[in-house]
C-alpha cells in the first residue's frame, strides 16, 4: 500500500500545455537522429512467474529504419531489421524472413522504431495520456488500431529530462508485460555499417 | 489364405513385435510408480532459450514453465523480444489455452504441443511393466492412451513414445543438476519436428 501511494504521488497528469510542450520535444529531437546506439535490459513479467525474465544487450539503430537488437546475456541471439527483411542469429544458426508484403510486420517495425525514438504522437493511431514523474515525463500510447491492439494493450514510454528514451514498457491484454530500459545511449555517433551485416 | 495367414503370423511375431522384445529388454518386478521430477519445484521458475524445427523452418524463443499447483503447469512460449506465443495451463486433466498467436491457432499444432507437453510435466508415473536394458530400467506406462517407456540409469533420461512396436517421439534429458534438466531435446521421429531447449536460469 506504501508503494502504490507513493507511485501514485510520484506520476502526476501533465497539463495540455506540459504535454503539447513535451511532444515537440521528443518530435524535434527523434527527426534529427541519425544514428543510436545503446545498452538495454529487458525484463519479461509474466503474472506467475516468481521473478521477471532478464536479458541484456546492445541496440543499434540507423535512419530511416535499421535497427538491431544484439542480446548477449543470458544467450546470444541478434535479430536485425532492415530493408523489409528480418535477419536472425541464434547462437549462431543464421536464418531470414522476408517481411515485404507483410503489413502487420511492416507496421511492427516502424512501431518498434517509433518507440526507440519516442516518437507515437498520432492520434489517428493511438490514445495518448501525459504524465509528469519526478526526474522526466511518461506517455501512455493505447493502439486504437484492432490488430495491433491484440499484440499490445499499450507502450509506457519513459522520457529524461532531455526528452529522450529511457524506458519503453509494452503491455500485453493480460497485463503481463516485456519493459526495456536504455543506458549508455548516444544518439548521432557514426556507426559502421557492418553491424548490421547478417 | 494360407499364405495371408503366414505374412500375418510373420508380421505379429518379428516385424510388428513388441517395442520391448524388439529392444531385447527382459522382464523385472520392480516398483509400481516412478517420478519425473524436471518440472516438480513449485518455488522455481523455469525459463529455457528453446529452438524449434519444424521441417525446413527454425523458430526461437523462450520456453516458460511454471508448476502452479499439485498437478497443474502453467507453459509459455514467447519470442526473444518477449512477444507472447502461446500461453497454456494443465490444471489436473483440463487442459487450456490461454492465449496463442492467431496465425499458429490449429488443432493439429495444439494437439501436438499439448501431447508433448503433457508427457513433459507429468511427474507421478505409474508402472504398468519393468524391463532391464544393457544399461538402464524402462518403464512401461500409458498416458492418454498412448504407450511410453521412460529410461531410468542413474536418473531418468530418456522417453519414447511407442506406437506398432517403433519409436515416435523422443524426449531426452541432459545436464541433469539438482532435479533440472538443463538441455532437453524433443524429437519426433514421424514428422520433422524437433525441440531443444536450453536453460538460461
Amino acid at each position: 500500500m506504501f508503494f502504490v501511494v507513493l507511485s501514485a504521488q510520484a506520476q502526476t497528469k501533465m497539463t495540455a500545455a506540459e504535454a503539447s510542450d513535451l511532444k515537440m520535444k521528443v518530435k524535434t529531437l527523434a527527426n534529427n537522429v541519425q544514428t543510436i546506439s545503446s545498452d538495454f535490459v529487458q525484463f519479461k513479467h509474466l503474472d506467475f512467474l516468481d521473478n521477471d525474465i532478464k536479458s541484456s544487450g546492445h541496440l543499434t539503430f540507423k535512419a530511416p529504419d535499421w535497427v538491431k537488437w544484439a542480446y548477449t546475456a543470458p544467450f546470444e541471439y541478434a535479430i536485425i531489421f532492415k530493408e523489409s527483411k528480418i535477419f536472425i542469429n541464434d547462437e549462431g544458426r543464421k536464418s531470414d524472413i522476408d517481411v515485404g508484403r507483410n503489413k502487420l510486420f511492416k507496421q511492427l517495425n516502424n512501431l518498434i522504431i517509433s518507440s526507440v525514438k519516442g516518437d507515437m504522437f498520432d492520434e489517428d493511431k493511438f490514445h495518448m495520456e501525459y504524465f509528469k514523474t519526478e526526474d522526466g515525463s511518461l506517455v501512455y500510447f493505447s493502439p486504437k488500431d484492432e490488430k495491433l491492439a491484440q499484440f499490445i494493450k499499450s507502450f509506457h514510454i519513459t522520457f529524461n529530462e532531455h526528452a529522450d528514451v529511457i524506458e519503453v514498457k509494452m503491455i500485453e491484454h493480460s497485463n503481463d508485460y516485456t519493459k526495456i530500459i536504455f543506458s549508455n545511449k548516444s544518439l548521432n555517433q557514426p556507426i559502421d555499417e557492418a553491424v548490421f551485416n547478417h | 489364405m494360407k499364405r495371408f495367414l503366414t505374412i500375418s503370423l510373420i508380421c505379429i511375431f518379428s516385424a510388428c513385435a513388441s517395442y520391448s522384445k524388439k529392444q531385447g529388454f527382459t522382464v523385472i518386478d520392480s516398483e509400481d510408480s516412478i517420478i519425473n521430477p524436471y518440472f516438480s519445484n513449485l518455488d522455481k521458475d523455469y525459463v529455457y532459450k528453446a529452438q524449434i524445427e519444424v521441417y525446413d523452418k527454425v523458430f526461437g524463443g523462450l520456453f516458460i514453465v511454471k508448476k502452479m499447483g499439485s498437478g497443474s503447469h502453467r507453459i509459455v512460449f514467447t519470442t526473444e523480444m518477449g512477444n507472447k506465443i502461446f500461453d497454456f495451463s494443465f490444471e489436473k486433466e483440463v487442459f487450456k489455452v490461454n492465449y496463442i498467436l492467431k496465425d499458429l491457432d490449429k488443432k493439429i499444432l495444439i494437439n501436438l504441443l499439448k501431447k508433448d507437453f503433457k508427457v513433459l510435466v507429468t511427474e507421478d508415473i505409474r508402472s504398468m511393466k519393468a524391463y532391464n536394458s544393457a544399461e538402464d530400467t524402462v518403464h512401461q506406462t500409458i498416458i492418454d492412451n498412448q504407450d511410453y517407456y521412460y529410461f531410468i540409469g542413474e536418473k531418468l533420461h530418456k522417453i519414447v513414445n511407442v506406437k506398432h512396436g517403433k519409436e515416435k517421439i523422443v524426449f531426452e534429458f541432459y545436464k541433469i543438476e539438482d532435479h533440472v534438466s538443463k538441455h532437453i531435446l524433443i524429437e519426433h521421429l514421424n514428422i520433422e519436428f524437433k525441440m531443444t531447449l536450453k536453460s538460461i536460469n
